[in-house]
């Protein structure tokens, strides 16, 4: 059979997209701690990571790093305003109000996105480099070494925020115990705000990591987010090491998917893995803080 | 009015901002319903009301334009009025209504110009169909609580997506089937718009009635228990699953339905009108139609509807400005826009003569 050779080959690419659903995950994680909120405009800011990056780099002539720096502020930014005049508004209406209401959020920007910047797809320079080297048969892209690194830094670096820091720690207090964090004086809903701002850099990072690999248009957020989300859920709903494991398995799967079945339903594939999920292990494969898996 | 509405009422505090839509309040308040389930009567004056302007409104008003925006209206609120029993009256939430939709138009389109099936018959296996595609969804993730059906629901419409836009042999692929007939019934063929508002209202008013008399039944009550609490609903021994699922199936059977009518109608069936957007547009009918309540989705259907028209008209900026309004509706009416309108407007000028009367008293 050819389809195992290509297996080793399948798999990197697998460990390089799943770098990017686990950012993107851990950015569902990080607003669902601090709320339960599930932000269905992450992908979005994925999205808009890339495409303004882009934008910089061709129209404005930065820089790379000044103008990738300034797209992930600029992203940041976007997400405070989320908070501010989505979220906070809504902040007594049920569950139901405000997932619509980031659904809705997640249509206005991408199409915001198709407006100002073109529905063209973008693509940015590889980091360094676009020579393949190759390891054993196995072609890597020097871009897939850097999503790796930096999704290694980037956690390492969440994790530091989120058990080293005060506000990190008030962050973590908030959700574990709303009403206890009350009682202390945090303010939860500064804390969804910072929430919102973590989510949307990771996401921005994210979308600036894989843009150099696969192309980014307006529309292509959406589906990231989705995907994410999945790796959110299969990891276990609430769990930062959750989302990474999740991130990184669907990734892998997904692309080991394309060796077997025919490569249309590559999409198809991380739905699957979500209603399979559902059905026998709804709390994700380390289990769920959230999850109250008990059957009637 | 009003007040002893089961839906949990929030406190009604006096908003600014109240004061600046009273007036289209008033004016909303006079033609929308207020949706406060349990009423004594079932159908009122009001009803009759409704259903002369239904038949006699496209006679008078003989715009086709105003005609093809209804027959839209109508299919949208046949499937958000199977949502509303879903969603309003159980409580739960599905984000893959369209792929209901679009399993029923599919089932007919394949019917009808394949195995030229008539319509009708084509018409009641769709809604089978989908109804057997919500029962196999069901099944496992409507024993879990919390959010797991609206996950579940969203990812088997992304899959039905994919696997429609993968078997061009079957369903066309990404441009999808047209050619589909005409829909016919007793010899009549339903080819120009009045005569598809009239069937489409028909069935919808059919269906309607349906559903009324299903809240009014013993599983409607049951619905409602289990909307309001779970483990209340189980204590008085309500089997929780098994009505969500029933719920479940009754709205994609109406999805079915609505689906169906969609490909006999625009004679078309294509992937892109199945998308996560159509299951958007669906629930915010819903919603802004108010939950628990069954004109509401109606009501809402018929708004949004016209809202997409209106808003076609803008263009590239048609999209964003949509984004936009869905916020701002979902922010300013979290409840639905005909909810309690009487009853805020009572509340409102009862402020106003308070808030006078006090300064009367500051100032003597």
């Amino acid at each position: 059979m050819t389809s195992w050779a290509y297996i080793p080959q399948l798999l990197i690419t697998g460990v390089t997209i799943g770098a990017i659903y686990a950012l993107v995950a851990i950015g569902f994680v990080t607003i669902a701690r601090a709320s339960q909120i599930i932000n269905f405009a992450q992908g979005e800011f994925v999205m808009l990571g890339g495409v303004i990056t882009f934008v910089l780099l061709n129209k404005g002539f930065l820089p790379y790093p000044v103008a990738a720096l300034l797209a992930v502020l600029i992203v940041i930014l976007i997400g405070f305003s989320l908070h501010r005049l989505v979220i906070h508004p809504l902040r007594k209406a049920s569950l139901l109000i405000i997932l619509m209401a980031t659904l809705g959020a997640s249509f206005f920007m991408s199409s915001t996105s198709n407006l100002v910047f073109g529905s063209l797809p973008k693509s940015l320079p590889p980091f360094s480099g676009s020579e393949a080297f190759h390891v054993w048969g196995i072609s890597i892209l020097p871009q897939s070494l850097w999503v790796f690194l930096a999704t290694s830094l980037l956690l390492i670096l969440l994790y530091l925020l989120s058990h080293r820091t005060f506000i990190g720690k008030a962050m973590e207090a908030s959700s574990t115990d709303p009403m206890g964090a009350d009682l202390v004086g945090i303010s939860r809903d500064l804390m969804l705000l910072m929430a919102f701002g973590v989510s949307a850099g990771v996401g921005a990072i994210a979308g600036i990591l894989i843009t150099p690999i696969f192309y980014t248009s307006y529309n292509s957020g959406t589906l990231l987010g989705l995907k994410g989300f999945v790796a959110a859920v299969l990891g276990g709903w609430g769990k930062p090491s959750g989302a990474i494991l999740g991130g990184f398995v669907l990734g892998i799967l997904e692309s080991a998917g394309i060796a077997f079945i025919p490569s249309g339903y590559k999409d198809g594939v991380a739905f699957g893995i979500l209603l399979l999920i559902l059905y026998f292990r709804p709390k994700g494969i380390l289990g769920s803080p959230f999850v109250d898996s008990r059957r009637w | 009015m009003g007040g002893g509405s089961i839906t949990t009422v929030s406190k009604n505090e006096f908003r600014k901002r109240d004061l600046f839509y009273v007036v289209p309040m008033w004016l909303l308040s006079l033609v929308l319903p207020n949706p406060v389930p349990h009423r004594k009567r079932e159908f009122q004056k009001r009803d009759l009301i409704y259903l002369a302007i239904l038949v006699v409104l496209p006679l008078l008003w003989r715009d086709f334009h105003f005609h093809h925006l209804m027959v839209l209206a109508g299919m949208n609120a046949i499937s958000a009025l199977g949502l509303s029993l879903f969603l309003g009256y159980t409580g739960q939430i599905s984000l893959g209504h369209a792929a209901f939709f679009g399993a029923g138009a599919y089932t007919t389109a394949l019917l009808t110009t394949q195995q030229g099936f008539p319509s009708l018959l084509a018409f009641i296996i769709s809604a089978a169909v989908s109804a057997s595609f919500a029962y196999v969804i069901g099944k496992p993730i409507l024993k879990l609580k919390g959010y797991f059906l609206a996950l579940a629901t969203l990812g088997f419409g992304e899959i039905f997506l994919v696997i429609v836009r993968e078997t061009p042999g079957l369903t066309g692929g990404v441009v999808g089937i047209s050619g589909i007939p005409w829909f016919t019934f007793a010899g009549i063929v339903f080819d120009t718009y009045l005569k598809q508002y009239y069937l489409i209202w028909g069935v919808l008013i059919g269906l309607l009635i349906f559903s009324k008399n299903i809240v009014r039944s013993r599983m409607g009550r049951a619905f409602l228990a289990v909307s309001a609490s779970e483990d209340a609903a189980s204590t008085v021994g309500i089997p929780v699953a098994q009505t969500k699922l029933k719920a479940f199936v009754m709205s994609a059977a109406f999805a079915g339905f609505g689906g169906s009518l969609f490909a006999s109608v625009m004679a078309t069936a294509s992937p892109e009108s199945f998308s996560l957007n159509l299951s958007i547009l669906i629930v915010m009918m819903v919603i802004l139609g108010g939950m628990g309540n069954l004109y509401g989705p109606i009501a809402g259907a018929i708004f949004l509807t016209w809202l997409t028209d209106v808003l076609a008209g803008f263009q590239e900026y048609s999209l964003p400005l949509y984004g936009m309004i869905f916020i701002l509706l979902l922010i300013f009416f979290p409840e639905g826009i005909g909810t309690r309108l009487g009853f805020r407007i009572v509340y409102l000028i009862s402020y106003w003569a308070k808030k006078r009367r006090r300064e009367k008293g500051k100032i003597e």
